[in-house]
């Protein structure tokens, strides 16, 4: 802001005839000044934020590689045995889980989050736009465990009505629930991104004679690529670290979910649910700070995965 | 530059205002100290009551408490970071799943109910040991094997290491175990979430503590004596458990003041009661 007002001295200049050399001097100081005041403070930031994310991953980090000390590393990612109380650590059925639940909420919010994008940014007319976005917005900040409580209340005995199961809890419901939750993030994105797509290249589409489908499949949605994985990578890292709205509809057994309607757990539920109730010294504990740390990895992955993705993509194209 | 100033200025007033509270505050009455109080959800509404009594008798006594887990209680008060630790049991002594903490000890603060529940289109009334047993165990898995419809019966438990479970266990189930099966079994993290579960599971049984129980759940006999408090008092009512408050080697000072303020009939036969626990002097 002061830099701004600074801009305007040279304007003022001609209204005051006397320009002080020493005034001018001053201004230039300042200039200096604010600008390596603010390269400090981005500098100070970034650093910040680097050194919080170390300080996660050192400390996780460190406790979790305890855990193999007393069991195998085979064990802890091989075997589908998490009874901590007669000390098996497998942790293979829940990293498994984790890693369908969040494939299955994908599938089944993507498809549509996208559809919806392009219906809101390209189709619709300006007054479903203007309803579309805000509420859109209003579900995005929706918390989780409001989700969670939805899902307990209606979703699952809706889903135990239609299944005829004792139980309606299980990866279904979770990946049902998270659908939900990640919907509007993934929209809202990837809405932005096809606004973002230049108008001539549509122009050329039609110039060209492509029908509106060509246009938006062939175009628009490849054109918006990146964005759109953008906003499934948000979506995802969603889903994966959701905990609350997971853990009170998904069972919370440590089995692997072979149906799906199995009580089921996946790394964020069984670390909630299990934590408060540990010894700080303990191989539980130690393979329950091991799960946060996997947690922590599969999403690095999965972000580093699809960017990769993303960058060539856009090379194509 | 001229917002910076203000915010130093801002600050420094703040400052001011903060030394002279804290100089304020340090000054009157006799008992001082800081107890920090850690430990079991079940005994956090106890705690924070007989805290915010305590601190209007001592202002100069600081209670910190929080509630996270049973377990938490104990290890907190040995690693020195409580000296209360509260717990759903004795702590001092073994239980399924936990090793005794060497050196601490068990103060009795309270009496813990604890219930069988199903949900309310079960029409059993009433179950053994044995029978409870068996259905924990899995061996039972339909209610007309006790006496109810033919439908399956849904399992619904606390995870492992909650002082509800550990009760339960050892008391309504004679030390049997909890074993996880495939279907029909779900566990749940809270007493809150074990409610909600067993009111909108059809065919569903779960255990919790007493005070929870309301008309949203059906409560279930236990060998034939109703859970109520007064069968808890007169003895016939077997699923209950003292409330622990767990401190390193005999407490002194504002904390030992504190646990006998909390022990004595005017907190016990007061507040305690309208929070629906049971004095600890009525068990004998």
């Amino acid at each position: 802001m002061s830099t701004s007002t600074q801009q305007a001295v040279p304007e003022d200049h001609a209204l005051f005839m006397e320009p002080s050399s020493k005034g001018r001097f001053s201004r230039y100081m300042r200039v200096r000044m604010a600008n390596r005041l603010f390269k400090y403070y981005f500098l100070f930031s970034i650093l910040a934020l680097c050194f919080v994310l170390g300080l996660v991953i050192f400390f996780i980090g460190k406790t979790a590689l305890l855990t193999f000390a007393h069991i195998s590393f085979a064990e802890f990612f091989f075997s589908f045995n998490w009874t901590p109380e007669e000390d098996h650590f497998g942790a293979a059925g829940i990293i498994v889980n984790t890693l369908s639940l969040t494939a299955l909420t994908l599938v089944m919010a993507v498809p549509i989050a996208v559809g919806l994008a392009v219906l809101i940014a390209e189709i619709a007319p300006k007054w479903i736009k203007n309803i579309m976005r805000p509420v859109l917005d209003l579900l995005v900040g929706i918390p989780s465990i409001v989700y969670g409580y939805l899902g307990l209340t209606v979703l699952i005995p809706f889903l135990r009505r239609l299944s005829g199961e004792n139980l309606g809890d299980g990866l279904l419901a979770a990946a049902l629930v998270l659908a939900l939750m990640v919907l509007p993030t993934i929209c809202r994105i990837s809405d932005e991104a096809i606004s973002m797509v230049p108008k001539k290249y549509r122009e050329a589409a039609y110039a060209l004679g492509s029908t509106r489908l060509q246009v938006m499949m062939r175009v628009v949605i490849p054109a918006a690529g990146r964005g759109i994985i953008t906003a499934v990578i948000m979506g995802m890292t969603r889903a994966i670290g959701e905990t609350m709205a997971v853990v009170m509809v998904i069972g919370n057994t440590a089995q692997l979910a072979k149906i799906l309607f199995t009580p089921a757990s996946v790394l964020t539920s069984n670390i909630v649910m299990q934590i408060s109730n540990v010894e700080f010294d303990s191989t539980w504990n130690y393979a329950l700070h091991m799960m946060a740390f996997l947690l922590l990895v599969i999403s690095f992955i999965l972000i580093l995965f699809i960017r990769y993705l993303g960058r060539k993509g856009s090379e194509k194209a | 530059m001229k917002l910076f100033k203000k915010m130093s200025l801002l600050a420094a007033v703040s400052l001011v205002a903060v030394s002279a509270l804290v100089g304020s505050a340090s000054a009157a009455s006799s008992l001082s100290g800081k107890i920090t109080i850690n430990g079991s959800t079940a005994l956090l509404p106890l705690t924070l009551q007989a805290a915010k009594e305590f601190q209007k008798l001592n202002p100069k006594v600081k209670i910190a408490a929080s509630g996270k887990g049973s377990v938490t209680g104990p290890q907190a008060v040995k690693k020195g970071i409580a000296e209360i630790g509260a717990c759903d049991w004795d702590a001092s002594m073994d239980v399924p799943g936990f090793k005794a903490f060497d050196g601490q000890v068990a103060n009795k603060v309270a009496v813990i109910p604890f219930a069988t529940i199903a949900n309310k289109n079960v029409k059993v009334n009433n179950l053994t040991t044995e029978q409870l047993k068996g259905i924990y165990s899995g061996k039972i898995t339909n209610w007309k094997d006790v006496g109810g419809d033919n439908a399956d019966i849904v399992v619904i438990t606390r995870a492992f290491g909650s002082g509800t479970r550990v009760n339960y266990q050892s008391k309504a189930l004679a030390g049997g175990d909890i074993v996880k099966k495939e279907k029909n079994y779900k566990e749940v993290g809270s007493s809150g979430d074990m409610k909600t579960a067993v009111a909108t599971t059809p065919n569903a049984i779960g255990y919790i503590d007493l005070v929870y129980v309301n008309s949203d759940v059906k409560a279930i006999s236990y060998n034939g004596v109703a859970p109520t408090t007064d069968n808890v008092i007169n003895g016939t009512y077997k699923i209950w458990a003292y409330g622990y408050y767990m401190t390193k080697g005999q407490p002194t000072g504002a904390t030992k003041a504190f646990i006998e303020y909390v022990q004595s009939q005017k907190f016990q036969q007061g507040s305690l009661k309208k929070l629906k626990f049971i004095p600890v002097s009525a068990m004998h």
